[in-house]
């Protein structure tokens, strides 16, 4: 029962970066991708690609696997970065569709790697070192540690002037032209910043299980990630981490029911199902979340210096 | 040669059908419907259990099968819109997105559990083609396009000639004026929700007659009807059409011709032959949407700016 | 002459929304455009500001060539703008839309919050006192940490108004700064314009009520059907019969103690 509890949380952390992602484009960028499985998948194969066919080390293939989701965020970005939210939910969509065409159809080195017969193989950092069970606390550690790590830059970039900007932008991108902001930059900073991170979750889970293979990054991983942001509450970071629990723990949830063999498929179906339900119950009812956005204070300052009103051209 | 043409009209019949019920809902409540695809889906499954289950020769099976599976679905439609989507006119288009699609892993899944994931086919014997100059089509095929055609037509008339049509168009045009003109706006929401699903219902039989029916059939051709969509103007049901008719025939063509001569002129590559794999074909669909959005979002015959 | 609109035309397909509509903004003068609904007035003001193309015609702006570019640009030389419908981020506080507003923030970009903290934190502050003073002027300083879409309409104007001057624009274009707004507010509004005007602030407003219009500009431009009918000194343009007429025919009334009344949908096209 202890394992399965750390593997839980191991998973719900991997997710929880992935989540953290999506919330910072959407919650507080205001931006609809459809496509955030292609940052996972891309992480999960640059890392693996770097480490079971390349052979070279973990730590090379984590930090190959965030460079690469940055850049693909800034890909995405750039074609699409002026047009409405319409237009970027169906071309994210379009671009991770296109990915996972790209990683299905390819042989990477030998006949059997590669497309559709996956990677296997894959390195888990340090293994030697511990036991078996050891292994999965060591691992779960260094999850924790990158979520906290990507909590606190989502944190404290939502909370710098950029982060304001991005809001201005989900709520109004023609007040913000008209402040003089260049909002097609932004965006497409807030998507190298959002595929960075989600690569980075691509990494650890391809590091954790050993394995993958492009039927993992199916347009379902997109779907339940979004039910983790709308679950915890758009636009609070605490939020998407509680989002990520609560769904990974209903998704793992039939594990306790025993089900007869021929019934599991069903059974697997209908969960998703009741996801799907539960979504949109949320967005009915509860449409701030389960950990609502957090409002921004600021003090009056303690001593005002004479009025500089609004003198015009001053610069 | 015929045959690319063959194969891209009734791809296109099958793209238009769905594309025609996602501009339509795009053109009255301003949002992209990802849940369309998916009466696809529903629509093919109604159809294929009911034709397996009638004791009728085959052909009248399918027949019944599907007018009752548009209908069924038809009435899904309103039913989405009752229950989630009406609740939420007043939310950002992003919400109803997001809600759409949604609903749309809903059916999918609802559509896995019962009749599971792998793939099926309608029930038709095997017979041999038709042969016309150089290409071969089978009377699946030449019933969907038949029947795309006469749907198209009926749906053309429907929005010139009748009251109802005219209605729906000013509906579009400019809601508030519309319903102080005296026309239920709601009520002909809810028939724009009918057509769009029955619409799509029988957009996904075609793909089942031609090719399988399967609960991903819906998503995997999400990307193609949305191509269709925008490329002819999303909220043009004219250009849902034209833009069904441009991406399958791209998406044929893109396979059939030799790109080598092309590509030896920017000095790439000396390989005298190079055709795009046939793992890829959607991938020009994709690719089209991409050039479309870069270019002029609004579609050939889209007219919001 | 700090804007020069020099004969902009502007067609959507058959209809010609603008025809060789030219007009002038003074520095340190408050200009009205005025006209009945449908006339092009917001098409106007969207181009100026770049949010449309002109389909042909000149706009110079502080010696420049604007027309045809991205709105960020133009706002960037210091014309700012604001929306009829206030579109001021609803879900953000009085205080986070202020501080907003400010122009060319360091912290803006990604890599300079990251390498240049304490800069950022400086302009910060300064950012924020401004932002203090400003709220002070219009008295919507008690509200400043509430969410900005809790405020009246008339509030919202205001912030939008004093919003924008955190950009330190050049010359600011209002779009019906007082449409919607109570009485009371409405004369705050205009004591805040006059005020900015004599600090030395240019204006551009676009107003259906006659009363603001005369108590606030200098000069005025009259369009009618994307034509400019008149355009001169306040008074003398609100003298001539043939603007008169041209509200009087499109269903308006010309009251100078009240709004003007207003011609339904069939122009909401232009203010969509």
């Amino acid at each position: 029962m202890i394992d399965f509890i750390v593997y839980l949380l191991t998973i719900v952390g991997i997710y929880g970066l992935i989540t953290l992602s999506l919330n910072f484009q959407y919650g507080q960028t205001g931006l609809v991708n459809f496509g955030q499985v292609a940052f996972f998948m891309v992480g999960a194969y640059f890392s693996s690609i770097a480490t079971a066919i390349l052979g070279w080390s973990v730590g090379v293939g984590f930090v190959l696997a965030i460079l690469a989701g940055g850049v693909l965020g800034a890909l995405m970005a750039l074609p699409i970065g002026d047009l409405r939210q319409d237009y970027w939910a169906i071309a994210t969509l379009a671009a991770a569709e296109l990915i996972r065409m790209i990683f299905l159809n390819t042989n990477l080195g030998s006949e059997y790697v590669g497309a559709s017969y996956g990677i296997s193989g894959i390195p888990a950092p340090f293994q030697g070192y511990f036991s078996t069970q050891a292994y999965g606390y060591f691992y779960l550690a260094l999850v924790a540690v990158c979520v906290v790590g990507a909590y606190v830059l989502v944190t404290w970039l939502g909370r710098s002037p950029y982060g304001r900007l991005l809001k201005g932008i989900r709520e109004s991108d023609e007040v913000a032209r008209a402040l003089g902001k260049d909002v097609r930059n932004a965006r497409i900073w807030s998507l190298v910043i959002g595929g960075a991170i989600a690569a980075a979750g691509g990494s650890l889970y391809a590091h954790f299980v050993g394995f993958i293979d492009p039927r993992f990054f199916m347009p379902l991983e997109t779907f339940l990630i979004w039910a983790m942001v709308i679950m915890g509450g758009p636009g609070n970071n605490l939020g998407a981490l509680v989002g990520t629990l609560v769904i990974e723990v209903i998704y793992n949830s039939t594990r306790f029911i025993h089900v007869p063999a021929e019934y599991s498929a069903t059974v697997a179906a209908l969960r998703m199902v009741l996801i799907g339900i539960l979504i949109i119950l949320v967005i009915l009812y509860l449409p701030r979340g389960l950990v609502p956005e957090r409002r921004r204070r600021y003090p009056r300052p303690s001593r005002l210096s004479s009025p500089p009103t609004g003198e015009p051209h001053a610069s | 040669m015929f045959q690319v043409i063959i194969d891209s009209l009734i791809r296109a019949s099958e793209l238009a059908l769905i594309a025609v019920g996602l501009t339509m809902v795009y053109d009255v409540l301003r949002f992209a419907s990802f849940v369309h695809v998916q009466f696809g889906t529903v629509g093919a499954f109604i159809a294929l259990a009911i034709s397996l289950v009638l004791p009728l020769p085959i052909g009248w099976a399918i027949l019944v099968g599907v007018i009752v599976a548009c209908l069924v679905t038809g009435y899904l439609g309103v039913l989405s819109d009752r229950l989630v989507f009406s609740r939420l006119r007043s939310s950002p288009a992003a919400i109803l997105m997001i809600a759409s699609f949604g609903l749309g892993m809903v059916m999918q899944y609802s559509v896995q559990a019962i009749w599971g994931a792998g793939a099926r086919s309608f029930p038709l014997p095997l017979t041999r083609p038709w042969v016309i100059w150089d290409g071969r089509i089978s009377p699946s095929g030449a019933a969907v396009l038949i029947a795309a055609l006469l749907a198209m037509l009926a749906f053309h008339l429907l929005l010139t000639r009748t009251k109802l049509g005219i209605a729906m168009r000013a509906t579009a045009d400019n809601p508030p004026l519309a319903e102080a003109s005296g026309i239920y706006t709601e009520r002909i929401i809810r028939i724009v929700w009918f057509i769009g699903a029955a619409l799509g219902a029988l957009g996904g039989i075609m793909l089942g007659l031609v090719a399988q029916i399967q609960s991903s059939m819906g998503f995997e051709i999400m990307v193609a009807v949305f191509a269709a969509a925008i490329v002819g103007g999303i909220g043009n049901v004219y250009g849902a059409v034209l833009g069904a008719m441009i991406v399958s025939f791209a998406e044929n063509v893109g396979l059939v011709v030799n790109w080598a001569p092309l590509l030896q002129l920017t000095g790439l590559t000396s390989a005298t032959d190079l055709y795009i794999p046939v793992g890829y074909k959607t991938g020009i669909a994709f690719v089209i949407l991409i050039l479309i959005l870069l270019v002029r979002p609004r579609g050939l015959l889209g007219r919001r700016s | 002459m700090l804007l020069e609109v020099d004969r902009v035309s502007r067609h959507f397909g058959g209809l010609i929304a603008l025809n060789n509509v030219s007009l002038t903004a003074e520095e340190g003068q408050i200009t009205g455009l005025i006209g009945p609904n449908g006339s092009g007035k917001t098409t106007l003001v969207n181009i100026i500001s770049g949010f449309l193309r002109p389909t042909s015609g000149r706009i110079t702006f502080a010696g420049q060539s604007i027309e045809g570019r991205e709105p960020y640009r133009i706002a960037r030389l210091g014309l700012c703008r604001t929306f009829q419908i206030t579109l001021n981020p609803q879900r953000m506080t009085v205080m986070e839309n202020m501080l907003l507003g400010a122009k060319q923030q360091l912290g803006e970009s990604v890599l300079m919050a990251a390498l240049k903290p304490r800069s950022v934190a400086a302009e910060e502050r300064h950012n924020l006192e401004r932002a203090w003073h400003l709220l002070e002027m219009v008295r919507l300083h008690n509200h400043a940490n509430e969410l900005a879409g809790g405020l009246s309409g008339g509030q919202k104007k205001l912030l939008a108004l004093v919003q924008v001057l955190m950009a330190k624009p050049r010359l600011i274009l209002l779009d019906e700064p007082v449409a919607g707004v109570n009485p009371r507010l409405i004369d705050d509004i205009v004591e805040v314009i006059k005020t900015l005007r004599n600090n030395g602030e240019t204006f551009l407003i676009i107003e259906h009520n006659m009363a603001v219009i005369r108590e606030l500009c200098d000069t005025l431009c009259v369009l009618d059907m994307g034509q400019v009918l008149a355009e001169g000194p306040v008074d003398a343009v609100l003298a001539r019969e043939d603007v008169l007429r041209a509200y009087i025919a499109a269903g308006g009334q010309l009251d100078p103690d009240t709004e003007i009344a207003t011609v339904m949908a069939a122009d909401s096209q232009e203010h969509a």
